[in-house]
């Protein structure tokens, strides 16, 4: 008896601990959301919205910017997160290095592009990758290119500035994470595997990454979820454009200029927000899979 | 225990409290609030015009808010307009003519009819024309878009070319003296940023002609003008005349550095240029060339925007009577803001005034504000319709292929499907 | 906790004095590691650095690809001090960041801490489901956001920029790992002497956790601080802009300076500098909670 009620307190309790939080989600998150899935079966422009079932899903099908957003999303995804997780990874592990010197000089140099301000580091990329800007003279310098490279008007450099721009600025984000629970692993298990003879890479392939393959899970997670809804660069890069040519139009432009640039339609624009809510359900299923099966075999 | 309690219950009235405070004070009732978009042209113009205003109505207060760019106010203006919520817009908001139908349209009675109370027969129609819909009109018109060919007479003379010859020309005879210029200084003809279409759109009204048919239908494969302007803005980049830029601060940076020879651009940019005293004297203005297509003039326009009162205003008739008197019939306003910010307004009797007159010694002593005058005169007038964001965004997605050469008769295809299906 | 590691490596330099040429190799491999990571902390600074140069340049010379020091830094200031009400934009950008800060603080990591400390069918179900919800971009709720805003008559108020964002699922997230890492025994102690839970909390938990709320101000803040689209949206007139959007609608301007606009973008990013290193030593440690 007594102990049903203490169950009972504990189980009140612990709904009070997350009300206020669930409440506030409640309100500015999920009332949005449902407004929003709402809206993704109306049609039309401005305020004459009439419901149209799923004209909206048939709308994407047959929708060619909405094909290239997409495309170049995975395309960011595909190429960025990897890139940005193994230099993550790496720079961890030599940071590591108990016997290194200057890691503190290091970890804070290399984690402090993401403390920089989203606006002061598009002012600055912009400059940075101008015609004649700091980035084209100093390859200039060292003979690497003859030509200044036309970067934001040309669209595969375009992609490339923009996949440089955001790992410039989360790889130290990322690295912090990886040196933490490196910190956590007991550095016996390593003495004894160098005692073993086992080599370096081994060691970092067969100790290091299993031991960190929680957290290297919790990145991927959180950077897909970044990449998929990647406005903030491309928008201040492009001045909103995603250009050129739309190489640089990602799904979450695309759904602002839906709602704020064109004729707003915004019954699409909402369809086009859950392909993304779709596709990260799909991409976390699938790595949290990936996960799982590596743990069992 | 209970000390503790009490202390956190005194915190928690206190942070209640503190929320009181956290409502920023509003607007008061009787003010009249402005947004525009740059403190240096059209915020400092309304500034103007509002110092003037108050002189006459001393018990008037105007408040210009300047401090946010077009785009942001856009996204402003449109979310609130979708939400349905007016408490956090203006009363009278600065919009650009090209993407006016595009509000009028989508949010019909979110603006007040201006036709009504101020004579609109005192503006340049093709100004008016922009913000006319079922009959009424619903701006002020502010600012001209007209276009001129800025160039430096500096490059021109050290390429053996004088200011005449760049009078009544062809935009293939630009790419032949182009080239010329290109030979002897070095310096490319002008720069382009492929995510801007507007010297494709000033090409094509040039001839009358814009993305729509009147019906507002799309008018891309068959449209002679915009056909022939996509061939010479490739031209361009094939003779290897183009600096490629990126973005305002870029484009704006290359001409006033002296990086390219000429920039084709509406009248709008002048302070931007003027702004580089040193260059004093090395500039000049000519008329834009034409389209060698039939009924293209050598004028046209570029952007340009206009006042809107908004219906949700608590003020429209101190709103409406402020543009009536001042910038509906102040003419030396207008010498003021031609003179300080190098606006060039719309009011037709303005430019009888003084300072429309005057020659300027930035351009080589030319009556550069008489010619403007001129050739906006000779404006042939468009329909924006309502899709042209839609239709430049297809027309944006063509261009690397256009520049490398790529088959026009395929481009304006897919620049007509693609707009097609935006449109829906 | 870095420190302590470091110590007791030094303490005991194992293996180390292994046969010449592994010694060779490792000198070797030794260079080539300092050198990567030279490289890495090099292009990490290197643009901070072209900033604070880009201060004390004329808008002309920035143009020209200047990169050495100029003389313009008092010309571009006054332009900014004179343009910009900047003690009234700073008061905006700090109050909303702080207050910000504070709540989400508090709200999330009580959830965090709920989530972890009182598990149940229900409310890990709804944890799954808050973690979906992550990956809904913004501009997809905004419209409904701003009319709930509207409707509440908050447009305009700092309570409309804070409120909306103060539960935020990924402080959430994190509270519950890190507090996985809390020493359950202390919990009980705490019992065992007759605390109630909310004081357990209060009195045992935030100051045991301090790290892992270190390292949250440092995250949260930076978003508070550089949010840009919301406050946008809602904050209307311009007594109360932040600096981030000042510094937007500076880089549009028909006559850029690039100077003045560079002088504003350094200090729009000193707080957040600031906060980070004071945190620093904290946040490291307070990241290494979280993943344990």
């Amino acid at each position: 008896m007594a102990q049903a009620r203490l169950a009972r307190r504990e189980h009140l309790t612990g709904w009070a601990f997350i009300a206020p939080a669930l409440i506030l989600l409640g309100l500015f998150m999920i009332y949005p959301i449902i407004w929003s899935l709402w809206m993704s079966f109306q049609v039309g422009k401005g305020m004459n919205l009439s419901f149209g079932g799923f004209a909206n899903i048939e709308r994407l099908t047959k929708d060619p910017v909405f094909l290239r957003a997409l495309g170049n999303t995975f395309t960011f995804f595909i190429v960025q997160v990897p890139i940005m997780i193994v230099l993550a990874l790496l720079l961890a592990v030599a940071l590591n290095d108990a016997t290194l010197r200057f890691r503190g000089l290091f970890r804070t140099a290399i984690f402090l592009p993401c403390v920089c301000s989203l606006i002061a580091y598009s002012t600055l990329f912009k400059s940075m990758f101008a015609n004649d800007g700091v980035v084209n003279q100093a390859l200039m310098a060292l003979h690497i290119i003859g030509a200044p490279i036309a970067w934001f008007s040309d669209p595969f450099w375009a992609k490339v500035v923009i996949i440089l721009a955001i790992t410039w600025r989360w790889t130290g984000y990322n690295m912090i994470f990886y040196l933490a629970a490196l910190q956590n692993i007991d550095r016996s298990i390593y003495e004894a595997a160098r005692i073993d003879g086992v080599p370096a890479w081994a060691r970092f392939r067969y100790l290091t990454i299993p031991m960190l393959k929680p957290v290297i899970l919790f990145t991927t997670v959180i950077s897909t979820i970044g990449t998929l809804q990647l406005f903030d660069e491309v928008y201040n890069f492009t001045a909103g454009n995603g250009g050129p040519s739309d190489s640089t139009l990602t799904l979450s432009l695309y759904i602002y200029n839906l709602t704020f640039k064109f004729m707003p339609s915004f019954g699409y624009s909402a369809t086009v927000s859950w392909v993304i809510v779709v596709v990260v359900g799909i991409l976390s299923l699938i790595q949290f899979l990936i996960a799982r099966d590596r743990r069992s075999s | 225990m209970n000390r503790i309690v009490s202390r956190h219950g005194r915190m928690l009235g206190l942070a209640l409290a503190g929320i009181s405070f956290l409502s920023v004070t509003a607007a008061s009732a009787g003010d009249v609030t402005v947004w525009a978009w740059d403190p240096n042209f059209n915020g400092a113009t309304m500034k103007e015009a509002a110092s003037r205003y108050a002189a006459i109505n001393p018990d008037a207060n105007i408040i210009v808010d300047d401090s946010a760019s077009q785009d942001d106010i856009r996204a402003k203006l449109q979310t609130q307009l979708l939400a349905g919520s007016t408490d956090g817009l203006p009363d009278i908001v600065l919009i650009q003519d090209d993407v006016a139908q595009k509000y009028l349209q989508s949010f019909p009675g979110a603006f007040e009819p201006l036709s009504d109370s101020i004579d609109m027969s005192v503006f340049a129609q093709y100004k008016v024309a922009a913000a006319t819909l079922d009959g009424k009109s619903y701006s002020l018109p502010f600012d001209s878009g007209v276009t001129g060919l800025f160039y430096r007479s500096d490059m021109l003379a050290e390429a053996g070319f004088t200011p005449a010859d760049l009078e009544n020309i062809t935009w293939d005879r630009l790419v032949e003296i182009g080239t010329e210029v290109k030979a002897k200084t070095g310096k490319p003809l002008l720069d382009l940023d492929l995510n801007d279409t507007g010297l494709i759109r000033m090409m094509m009204q040039s001839a009358g002609a814009w993305y729509f048919n009147e019906d507002g239908s799309l008018n891309i494969v068959d449209n002679a003008p915009l056909k022939k302007a996509l061939e010479t803005y490739a031209k361009f980049y094939q003779a290897d005349l183009v600096k490629p830029v990126s973005g305002w601060a870029e484009y704006t940076g290359a001409f006033t550095s002296g990086e390219v020879a000429m920039v084709p651009v509406g009248v709008w940019i002048t302070g931007t240029i003027k702004a580089n005293a040193d260059q004093s004297g090395l500039w000049g203005v000519a008329p834009i060339p034409r389209l060698d297509v039939e009924g293209s003039v050598n004028a046209s326009n570029q952007g340009g925007s206009s006042w809107y009162v908004l219906a949700s205003s608590d003020n429209k008739e101190e709103a409406i009577d402020f543009l009536k008197t001042v910038w509906g019939g102040d003419v030396d306003f207008y010498q003021k803001i031609l003179t300080a910010q190098g606006a060039v307004g719309s009011l037709l009797a303005a430019r009888d005034g003084e300072a429309y007159q005057a020659t300027d010694e930035f351009f080589g002593g030319a009556p550069v504000w008489q010619n403007f005058s001129t050739w906006l005169s000779q404006i042939p007038s468009v329909d924006y319709g309502t899709f042209t964001a839609e239709v430049d965004s297809a027309v944006q997605a063509q261009l690397p292929t256009i520049i490398e050469g790529g088959d026009l008769t395929a481009a304006l295809q897919a620049i007509s499907d693609q707009a097609q299906q935006q449109m829906q | 906790m870095t420190d302590t590691t470091m110590a007791s490596a030094a303490a005991k330099p194992v293996a180390r004095t292994s046969i010449l040429p592994g010694n060779f190799w490792g000198l070797v491999r030794r260079s080539i590691v300092y050198l990567l990571l030279s490289i890495a902390a090099f292009i990490s600074v290197f643009p901070f650095f072209w900033m604070i140069v880009g201060t004390t340049n004329t808008s002309a010379d920035i143009i020209k690809g200047k990169a050495s020091f100029g003389g313009a830094f008092m010309q571009n200031a006054t332009t900014f001090f004179t343009q910009v009400d900047a003690l009234r934009v700073f008061w905006n950008s700090a109050f909303i960041a702080v207050v910000g800060t504070v709540l989400t603080l508090a709200i999330s990591s009580l959830a965090g801490y709920g989530f972890e400390m009182f598990r149940s069918r229900v409310r890990e179900r709804i944890f799954g489901l808050l973690l979906l919800l992550l990956s809904i971009p913004f501009a997809a709720m905004m419209v409904p956001l701003f009319v709930m805003i509207a409707q509440a008559k908050l447009v305009n108020t700092y309570v409309a920029v804070i409120v909306p964002t103060v539960a935020s699922i990924f402080i959430i997230f994190y509270f519950r790992q890190a507090t996985k890492a809390f020493p359950s025994e202390l919990r009980d102690a705490a019992k065992i002497d007759g605390l109630k839970e909310w004081q357990i909390f209060l009195y045992v938990y935030m100051p045991v956790m301090r790290s892992t709320y270190a390292a949250a101000t440092i995250i949260v803040f930076m978003a508070n601080w550089n949010n840009y689209l919301w406050p946008l949206i809602v904050l209307q007139t311009a007594e109360n802009k932040t600096i981030t959007l000042i510094v937007s609608a500076l880089t549009s301007a028909y006559v850029p300076d690039y100077g003045m606009t560079l002088f504003a973008t350094v200090l729009a990013t000193l707080p957040t500098l600031i906060i980070f290193f004071l945190l620093q030593r904290r946040f490291v440690e307070g990241m290494l909670g979280a993943v344990k």
